[in-house]
Order: structure tokens, then sequence, then C-alpha cells
């Protein structure tokens, strides 16, 4: 895993009133520990991913508690997983990465809400919305709400977080539903404090196991029982739900002086909604509001009574709702208007209906309300000010700056495998002209981003081959599907390639094998080289492929991009009909500098020869074309003002960031470049043999050195010498 | 109500992956920890995580929990535009798109940033020069700020050995805007107990800039020159025909292009590169009105046309001991260490001609042009270690083999190109000067290797047969023409802005064709 958290999850073993400081994912962990949990699982995805890793380095402690990890094979396993607790009095805590995961596990997911829990049964989704997202932009709210499972949303304090997931696991078990608890990405991320409690032993875990089989029709998602577990979500499951929020007091009345007006938000929006306040003077810093608060940390289902009861003699009352559409909003006018309560229901208006409310839209959507019902005790001018003086700031910088900045995408790493891969397809594409590419989810769906620019559709997580099988007998080239190692083993495998093979489709696969799911941060695949830290893995990708009756499969090193060219024109011109498979092998780089780089300062320290790589460029070869910045865009591969006062165009520069993985050789070679580029491999503590020999190599070489350049007059200042001193100046 | 002791004091972070900024929010949230003052922090690594651009936020509370009583404060999770105390951003342009964004106020943030360029991917791309000008956020700071800190701290962290974040945390340090004393953070890092010694002096050198204790200085600018000669004899007669010719604004550069061709070829080739630059001058001294810009900019140019980098001169440039130093340096090799250097050439058809006899390798390039699948095959890939007496020896005979240029075809195939290009500008000049200089900076187009080369060569000749020539003939201005139609050259590889600017539709381009 590319982060650690050995030393933060000792902060698991914390005990009853001590402080706990860390991480809000740290703390989730902590709460299922102190709720009594048998078993654990998910699925890595931002901005979960680091769930999965606490919960991996946490094995020890959860072991002493009997509590089961399971690193699933993709989110639908995850969700499968609670259904431990449809039969059995046990408590399961899964995760995952949302909507995107809760789609996958939405089969799962549909039938345990079917069948309902006796045991709690807790989803920790990572709800990533808004900025930092790396997924479509949807509500995981509408699954709640169609398939009758709780949707927690609390404030994004570690107190609250805690709170809400033990609450959680009573919920689930006081209504016999399954329970979501939906962090936003920042939450994911915070750093905060909370008083701990005793961790508590399950029920039955690993350690006092279940003995009994337990066998009731009226708990298999199966006809007929189906129909009585619709009739008892709404006859049993959901009045109970409402019955335990409120009388829990799950969701939270902030009183405040301004009884004519107030405001309803979502819990986990609760602390902005605050801050803006505290900005237009409504509010201090310390909770104490002038508005009236329902703060909803159970965002499904709304307890109709507490929401009139709240709106009450109010005038005008403010949702506060992130995303679109706007459910909750729309749940509380009916509420309303079935009690014949007239309080006027403001939301999407002063607020826009999609995207993220950060800071800045919150104080300019409470701004405008304000500005629209001039409450009394209000400062409107105040209000107003406010949100035109923070709304202008960027109108100003951008007349400073006169054009706008560039964007920076994220790209591939310095020296990532995957990158010389699509190297490879441009300079193919150059000979064969362009293709229709189904890309896949993955490090390598950064080829769609410059330079690269390749893939035409991204559908899902290992669906890059199942997504061509429409457009590959509509396409007059062969088509070409991306598919990850990761990608392959949660679903690619059965969704893309088995269909295919069954199918007699006729396109091409490649795989890109860097053994881990890297974006995620280094989680393990069940192809994942067996060493130290991932035990359950050494799965065979080649092998499978083989017993699944693939005919054409070649493996290739991702550096070599001659030889990748060639097997993609082969591939792509064979006469052979069907799947053609290229296995594109080479490890994340990442993972591979933090072992390398480990091992050679081992070996420097003990005195050890040891060996360092990487690219150079000869500053007066290079003419500053970049054509090799536009096959490659590794971030070590820059540019820098020209050293030549004959020049003006900046050339290229490889900075110290360069791994020496090889690929600017490859690009000079295989697209037939310039002769700027050379390997250096640099010897530390040389061996005596080494020495010597190089000694007599100078001794040969120097005298026939070329002269030095000729010069008229001492140089001139380069450019780079030149804007230095302009920028001093 | 938003009253200066409930608010707490806000801290952005706009890093880049792979800098530290995880480690440096580690640090200001435990020393705040230790002071115990109320903090939370967050960060959105999102997508980002890899290499584009990572924030993070962080709150502290300046009054101690122990003085709060039962007051719990609610922190925001969320940095507000307008609402900001310090700013940081650890490259330049980061800094202006925090301005973008509205995180810079006048009335509130200090911002702390870091001078230098991590260039992005659009502006390394380019054919050309789209470097984004960094000077206009450094003036833009200083408008929208209520204060800076701002110098290079990717250098300052280089000069101790440092990564970026302790040198920032530095300079936050010395902002004085957050409610921790520098001391507190010194003891964070102490406490970590990872490179202690090189984080402590990084923090002590972003500290020492931030309170002006350091001032930026110019890096030494002699260091970087390679070393030259300059024999006098052979110098002699060149310095002292351009001293006699040349009015002295333009000595500068002239002196520069005759020695690079001089070094390049022979005196004779010297000669030439001033006999044609002479034929220029004398269209300025025409003028009568002192301005030698156009005789400056051809000399600049045709000093680098006339040193095209052909098979000899790249082996020239490649085997000089100062280049092995440099690559040395480069490499951040110690005195101890063995470099083994290995170069990368490709040489193909268009290689071989270059040094074959004139008719033979016209026949050959033609062949080349006309099948450039199968002339892709012809390509050999070499690896050669320079470091090794063998591969060495073959590099330096390349080198020596510039002494036959003059036979081989690239070089009478350049003068021809270099001859029409001046001819060209000559004819421009009757038009109008502006236009002279913009014919002039078409140079720019023919530069690179291989495919590279024959594309700028093909660019260069679609503008001068589709614009200029008839522009001349017709005694029409259009240097704003052309420089647009460069501009489309530059702008992408395949040559269709070009193909577009031109109006040429769908005709086949030279480019298409392969």
């Amino acid at each position: 895993m590319e982060r650690s958290f050995a030393k933060e999850v000792q902060a698991l073993k914390k005990g009853d009133g001590e402080v706990f400081e860390g991480e809000g994912i740290l703390a989730v962990t902590k709460a299922a520990l102190q709720s009594g949990v048998s078993y654990v699982g998910g699925y890595q995805g931002s901005p979960v991913s680091h769930l999965v890793d606490v919960l991996s380095d946490a094995k020890d402690i959860m072991d002493e508690y009997g509590v089961h990890l399971e690193i699933c094979a993709n989110e639908a396993g995850a969700a499968s997983m609670l259904g431990a607790s449809v039969n059995y009095p046990i408590r399961g805590l899964v995760t995952w990465k949302s909507t995107v995961g809760t789609n996958v596990a939405s089969d799962a997911l549909s039938n345990l809400s079917s069948t309902g829990v006796i045991g709690g049964a807790v989803v920790v989704i990572g709800e990533d919305y808004g900025e930092g997202a790396s997924i479509i932009q949807e509500r995981s709210h509408a699954f709640a709400m169609k398939s009758s499972l709780w949707m927690l949303d609390p404030r994004p304090n570690l107190n609250s977080m805690v709170n809400t997931v033990e609450k959680a696991f009573e919920l689930s078990e006081a209504s016999n539903a399954p329970v979501m608890v939906m962090l936003r990405i920042l939450a994911c991320h915070v750093q905060g404090r909370f008083t701990a409690k005793d961790n508590k032993h399950g029920r039955f875990s690993g350690n006092n196991k279940i003995d009994s089989p337990d066998f009731d029709y009226q708990r298999l998602a199966m006809a007929p029982a189906t129909y009585n577990q619709e009739k008892s979500k709404w006859e049993h499951r959901f009045p109970a739900a409402i019955d335990f929020i409120r009388r829990e007091k799950m969701n939270e009345f902030f009183d405040g002086d301004m009884k004519d007006i107030g405001i309803i938000c979502q819990g986990g929006l609760y602390n902005t909604v605050m801050r803006g306040l505290e900005e237009i003077g409504l509010a201090d810093g310390y909770g104490n509001s002038k508005v009236p608060i329902y703060c909803l940390n159970v965002t499904y289902p709304l307890v109709d009574d507490e929401v009139t009861d709240f709106c009450a003699g109010k005038d005008h009352v403010l949702v506060v709702e992130e995303g679109h559409p706007e459910y909750i909003e729309q749940q509380i006018t009916v509420a309303l208007r079935r009690a014949d309560v007239q309080t006027k229901v403001w939301g999407k208006g002063p607020f826009p209906m999609a995207g993220q409310y950060t800071s800045g839209v919150i104080q300019t959507g409470l701004a405008k309300w304000i500005d629209e019902i001039k409450p009394e005790g209000a400062d409107v001018d105040r209000a107003v000010a406010h949100a035109e003086h923070i709304g202008s700031l960027s109108g100003k910088a951008i007349a400073y700056l006169g054009t706008q900045v560039p964007m920076r995408p994220p790209t591939f790493c310095t020296g990532c495998p995957e990158r010389p891969v699509f190297s490879a397809i441009s300079l193919m594409e150059k000979d064969l002209g362009k293709t229709h590419i189904s890309a896949d989810i993955g490090c390598h769906t950064f080829s769609t981003l410059p330079p690269f620019n390749l893939g035409n559709t991204v559908l899902g997580y290992g669906l890059g081959l199942a997504s061509s099988t429409g457009i590959a007998p509509n396409f007059s080239k062969r088509v070409i599907s991306i598919m990850g190692d990761g990608g392959f083993w949660h679903n690619g495998l059965s969704t893309g390639i088995s269909s295919s093979l069954s199918n007699k489709n006729d396109s091409v696969l490649i795989i890109m094998k860097n053994g881990y799911t890297s974006a995620t941060g280094w989680q393990g695949v069940p192809s994942t080289p067996k060493d130290g830290n991932f035990d359950q893995s050494d799965m065979s990708i080649e092998e499978t492929l083989n017993s699944m009756g693939v005919k054409w499969m070649r493996k290739v090193r991702t550096y070599s991009v001659g030889k990748m060219v060639k097997t993609l024109k082969q591939a792509m011109t064979t006469a052979e009909k069907g799947l053609k498979v290229i296995i594109a092998e080479s490890e994340c780089m990442l993972a591979k500098q933090r072992r390398v780089k480990a091992e050679r300062a081992e070996r420097l320290k003990a005195g050890k020869r040891a060996v360092r790589e990487r690219f150079g460029i000869d500053d007066d070869v290079c003419t500053g074309d970049h054509s090799c910045i536009r096959l490659s865009g590794c971030p070590s591969l820059t540019i820098k003002a020209n050293p030549d006062p004959l020049r003006t165009d900046p050339i290229a520069h490889v900075n110290t960031g360069c791994v020496g993985c090889g690929l600017c050789g490859e690009i000079a070679h295989a697209a037939i470049l310039c002769p700027s580029f050379y390997r250096a491999e640099i010897v530390y503590n040389p061996n005596m043999v080494e020495r010597v020999f190089s000694g007599i190599r100078k001794a040969m070489i120097r005298p026939f050195m070329t002269g030095e350049a000729i010069r008229l007059t001492d140089p001139l200042p380069g450019v780079m010498e030149q804007e230095e001193a302009a920028k001093a100046a | 109500m938003a009253d200066k002791d409930t608010r707490p004091t806000t801290m952005m972070i706009a890093a880049m992956g792979g800098e530290g900024g995880g480690v440096l929010t580690a640090w200001v949230v435990a020393a705040a920890r230790k002071a115990n003052l109320p903090v939370q922090a967050t960060s959105i690594p999102g997508v980002a995580q890899r290499t584009g651009a990572t924030t993070y936020y962080i709150e502290i509370l300046p009054t101690k929990w122990d003085e709060l009583g039962d007051k719990e404060p609610v922190l925001d999770l969320y940095p507000g535009p307008g609402s900001i105390d310090v700013m940081v951003a650890t490259e330049l342009l980061e800094t202006g798109r925090a301005m973008e964004r509205g995180f810079i106020s006048p009335e509130r943030t200090t911002l702390v940033a870091s001078t230098h360029r991590v260039y992005t991917l659009s502006e390394k791309m380019a054919m050309g020069d789209q470097r984004y000008d960094g000077s206009k956020v450094m003036e833009a700071a200083k408008q929208m700020a209520h204060g800076t800190i701002m110098f290079n701290m990717e250098k300052a962290a280089q000069d101790v050995g440092s990564i970026i974040n302790s040198v920032v945390l530095g300079a936050i340090a010395g902002s004085g805007r957050l409610p921790i004393p520098a001391e507190a953070f010194r003891a964070e890092i102490e406490a970590t107990g990872r490179a202690v010694k090189a984080n402590l002096a990084g923090f002590d050198a972003g500290l020492a800039y931030a309170k002006g204790d350091i001032v930026e200085v110019l890096p030494d600018q002699a260091e970087r020159q390679a070393p030259s000669r300059k024999p006098e004899k052979k110098v002699a007669e060149f310095k002292a025909r351009i001293e006699r010719d040349y009015p002295s604004e333009v000595h500068p550069i002239v002196m520069e292009a005759c020695g690079r061709v001089l070094d390049f070829q022979d005196a004779k080739y010297a000669r030439l590169y001033l006999d044609r630059l002479d034929a220029i001058r004398k269209i300025d001294d025409g003028r009568k009105d002192g301005d030698y810009k156009l005789t400056n900019e051809v000399a600049r140019h045709l000093g680098l046309r006339m040193t095209f980098e052909d098979i000899m001169r790249v082996a020239q440039l490649k085997s000089r001991k100062s280049r092995f130093e440099r690559v040395r340096r480069e490499v951040e090799a110690a005195d101890d260490q063995l470099v083994k250097v290995t170069e990368h050439f490709k040489p193909g058809p268009y290689e071989f001609a270059s040094v074959l006899p004139k008719r033979l390798g016209r026949r050959i390039v033609r062949w080349a042009d006309n099948n450039p699948e199968k002339a892709r095959k012809w390509h050999f890939g070499l690896h050669i270690r320079t470091d090794t007496v063998f591969g060495f020896y073959r590099v330096r005979t390349l080198a020596a083999m510039r002494k036959v240029r003059r036979m081989g075809y690239r070089y009478h195939e350049e003068q021809e190109l270099i001859d029409s290009w001046l001819e060209l500008i000559k004819q421009a000049a009757r038009v109008g000067r502006n236009m002279a200089l913009e014919v002039c900076e078409c140079a720019r187009l023919v530069k690179g290797y291989s495919d590279t080369h024959k594309r700028g060569t093909g660019n260069f000749k679609r503008i001068a047969d589709g614009l200029i020539r008839p522009a001349i003939e017709a005694g029409t201005d259009v240097s704003d023409e052309i420089a647009r139609l460069r501009e489309a050259a530059l702008a992408d590889p395949e040559g269709d802005t070009l193909t577009d600017a031109l109006g040429m539709g769908n005709a086949p381009t030279p480019v298409a064709a392969e």
C-alpha cells in the first residue's frame, strides 16, 4: 500500500475517556470497534481508499476481537458480505466509493434491502461529489429512497461521525434495514478529535462462532417472500426507523432568536452553513445561530412531524441540500402541504441546482435568501455586501492577470509504465490511422488527457472491453479496448472477456498489468506478485486467459515501445479473427521506486556498489521542437529557457525527478526523433576493476575529444540568464 | 458577530503531488495540537493525487481549549473566498490559480508562495514558446494580497538539500500569521524523526527568507557557460571584419553566430556567413535611420541555419570534454562515482544521404520520400556508450567527417534552402521592413530532426509559396498574415491548423501524406 497506517492504528486501542486525535476514516474504524462489529470489508476507491488501508493495517487489533476483514473483489462482493446479518444477529460494516461503487453493489444491496437484516448492517460510502471527485456526478441518496435503506449524513466533526456510525448499527437493528453512512470527500480526510470509548466484542465473531444455521424462507429474496418483504418495509421497518430516529434525537434542533425563519440542512453541510451565517453576522463561531436550524443527520427517511413541528409558525424555511435532484426539498414540501403548514420553502433558487456546496456557494446563497426575505434582526446590507465582495475577488484577479492561467490536468506519474503503451498506440495510429478506443477506469484513463487524447468512451470499471462490443462490428477498423489488472479482476474477466469469447468478437484488448490498483494507492489485486505485503495474491492473468480459450495473446514489456508498436500492428492487421489480447506488463513505478530506493539506500549505507539510472538532454543538440514531450508527457521531461543566445524557443529538459525508466530513449528510437537524449548510469561505490577500467578509458579518450567551441568573443549571457536577470530586476 | 476572537486562523495550501504537502499539513496540525489549540485540517487529493494540483485546508482557533470552557468551535472544511488568512502556493502558476478562485483578498490574505515554475503540459507541448508569463502573477499578487512572501522555494530547498515542504513551513512561520511560534514547528520537525537535519535546514532557510534575513541573489552566471577557445589567429580576421563593417549594436549576435559557423566548419564557411549577411546589412545601411534590427535578426537565424544539426555536428557536440562534464553535473554525479553514458541514435536514409555525394543522396531522399513505410525500416537503432573507448571513437570519427561535409547532399540542400530564404527576405524588404522581419522569423519553423525537420521545412515552403511569393509579386505588405501563419504552423504538429489558415481545405499536405 502507498500509505501505511501502522502507527496511526494504535489509536484504535484507546479506551473510555481517552482523547482520540486523527483522521476521519480512522475514527470510523474506531466507531465500528466500539460498536462490537464482527466483520468488515470493502473495495478501495477514493475518498474511502484509506479506510480499506486502515482496516488492513489494523488486522492485529481486529483479530483480537475476532473481526474478519475481507478485501473484496469488488463492491458487489462487499455488499454481499452483509448477507451475514440477514440471518444472524452479528454486526458488519463495509465500505466503497459512491455512487459508482453503489452501482456495482446494487444487485446485492437491493436484495439485502428487501430481505432486511437482524444484525446491524452498515455501509460507509465515500460520496465522491464535487471538487476533487473522479467520477460521474450523481447522488447516492436516490438509491436509499428506492431500496428503503437509510441514509445518514453526519455533521463533519469526529464526535458526530463516530456517534453516527454507532447509532447506525442500532438503527439498522431497530428497523431491520441496512444503513448507509455518507461521508463527503473532505470529511473522509478531516483531522480532528473525539473522546473514545472501550472497544466491544461482537455477540458472535471469530472468537465466538455461530453453531447452527438459520433457515427462514421469509428471509430469502425470493417470491413470494418478496411480496411480504415489500409490505414489511412500509408497515414495519419504516415506522420503526422513524421511531428510533426521533427517540434517539439523531436529527438536531438548534434554536435561535429569529423565530419566523429557519434553516434545514444536511448534517454534512452544517459547519459550512454555520460559517456562512457567521460571515453575514447571524451566528458566532461556537454553534450559536440567530436563525433556528434543523440539522438532518439522517437524510432518509425524513421524520415528517419533526419537519412540520420545526416549520410551524415560520414564514420562511431554507433547505440547504447539495446535489440534484432536490429530493429532500421535495419531500419537505410534500410534508408541509399534507400537514397544511403554510411556511414558504426555499432551497434551489438561492442555491444552485447542481454542484458542490462550497463555502463560497453557501455564503452567496444565504445572502441571496436573506436579501429576498429581509427578515427582522438581520443586517441585509451587510449580507449582500459580503456576497458581492467574495464574488468580486475572482474577477479582480483575472483582470490583473490578463489571461487565464493554464489548467494543470493530472497525468501519468514520472516513469509510469502505462505511458509508453499510449506512446506506442499514438505511433501505431500514425501508420494505420486512428481507431476507436474503449477506455476503462484506472490510472490508464489519463490517456484521455493531453498529450495522448486517446480513449473515446469510459463506461465503468472493468468495462473497457464490454463497452466495445456494440461499436466493434460497426467500425471499419479493429477497435481497441483497455483494461487494467484491477479492472480485469473487478469484473472485466466475466463481463468483458468471457462474453467476448463466447460471442466470438473480433477486437484487440490491452491489459495493463502493473501489479496493483495503483490509482487508489497500491492495494493488491489477485495477480499482485506475492511478497511480504501481499500474501493473498499471485494468481495468473495469462493462465486464466489461456484456460478461457484466448488464442492470440502476447505479453510485452510496456517500456519496449518499438516492440509494442509492432505487436499492436500485428493485432490490428492479422487475419486471425477473435479476441487478441496484449498484456502490457511492467510494475507500477511508484511502487517500484519505493522499493528500489530503499534497497539502494541500504546498499549505500553498507558502502556497497549501487547504480542509479536517469536520462538527460544535451542542451546544444536539442532544437526545441518538443516532439518528445508530445509523445510522452512525463512530468520529469519538461522545458527550460534556452541557454543559447541565438535561440528563443525553450528546450526540452529532464529534471532531477527522472527515474530512468527508459521511455525517452525508446521514443527517440521508435519515433525516430532526435539524438539529444542520453542515458546515464551513475555507479556509486564502483569496484576496483571498474575504477581501473574507467581510468584506462579516460586516458584513451581524453586526448581525442573534440575541441571546445570556437568563439570570437566571450559568451553572451544565454536567454536563461537574461530571463532570470529580468525577473530579479 | 464574526468577532476577531471567535474567528479561526485559516490557511490553504495549494501544492502539487510529491511535494510533501501532506507532511507539511501534519506538522502544522501537530504543532497546533501540542499548543492545545483547536485545529481541523482536510485535503482534496481526489483524482489529482498523482500529478495534478493537491489542496490542503487548515483552521486553527487562536484560543486554547482550556480557555474555551464548554464552548465547542465549529470549524469549516471548505476554504472560502475572501476568508483565507494565509494562502500558500508551492508554485507560481498555482498562485495565479488561487487568485482566480478568489482565495487571495487584499483585506486578509498573506500570500506565501514560491516563484519557481513547474510548466503545465500545454506549455511544454507547444512547438514554439507558449510559456505563461509569470511576471503577471507576481504583479497581480502584489495588488491582490494583503502581504506577500515570495521567493524561489524550490531553489532554497535545493541549496540546503531538503525538499520544498520544510522551506514552505519556515516561510509560513516567518509570516507570523499563525498563532504558533516558529520554535513549535521546529520541535515538530524534530519529533517526526525523519530527515530531521535536512528539514530543519530547509525550515531555517524559509524562515530567513520570510524575515528578509536572506535576499534572493542571481545565480552565478559564469558557472553555467561552456568553456570556449579563442584562437586569436583564426578569429582575428572575422573580428576585424565585423568591427569594421557592422554597427556595434549588432556585434554581440554577429560575433556569436559567426564564431559558431567557424566552429561548425572552417574559415571559408565563416566568410560565406559574413558575405551573406553583408547583403542584408546593405539593406539596413540604405535605410539611413541607424536601425539594424533586420541585420541582427538575420544574423541570428543565419548562424543557426548554417550550423544545421547533421550527424557530424551532433557527434562534434557530443564528444567535447565540457559536454561530459556537463553530463556529470546534470545527473548529479559525485566525484567518486562513475558515469556511463549511452547515446541514442537512429540514423536512417536521410542521415545516410546527408553524408553521401549530392546526386546519390538526392536519389535516396527521393526514394525515402516516396516510400515512407519502407524508409522507416531502413533506420538503425544505435546505442553507443561514449564513455567506452570503442564507442567514443565511433562518435569521434563521425565528428571528424565534418571535413568532407561539403561533398555531402545535406550540405547542398541546406545551402539552397538558406539562399532561397535570404532571397525571399531581400525581396520582402523591398515591400517593407516588417515583412522582411517576418519572413526572417519564419526560420523558426525549421528545426528538429528527421520527420520534425522535414515537416518544418515543408511548412516554411507552404507559407512561402502560398502567401509570401504572391504578396511580393503584388507588392503588398502581408506581415501580420505571415505572423499568423507562422503561429498556425507552430500550433499543432500535424499541420492541420496551418492548412486551415492557408485556406487549403482538403488539399493534401506533405504532412498528411506521411
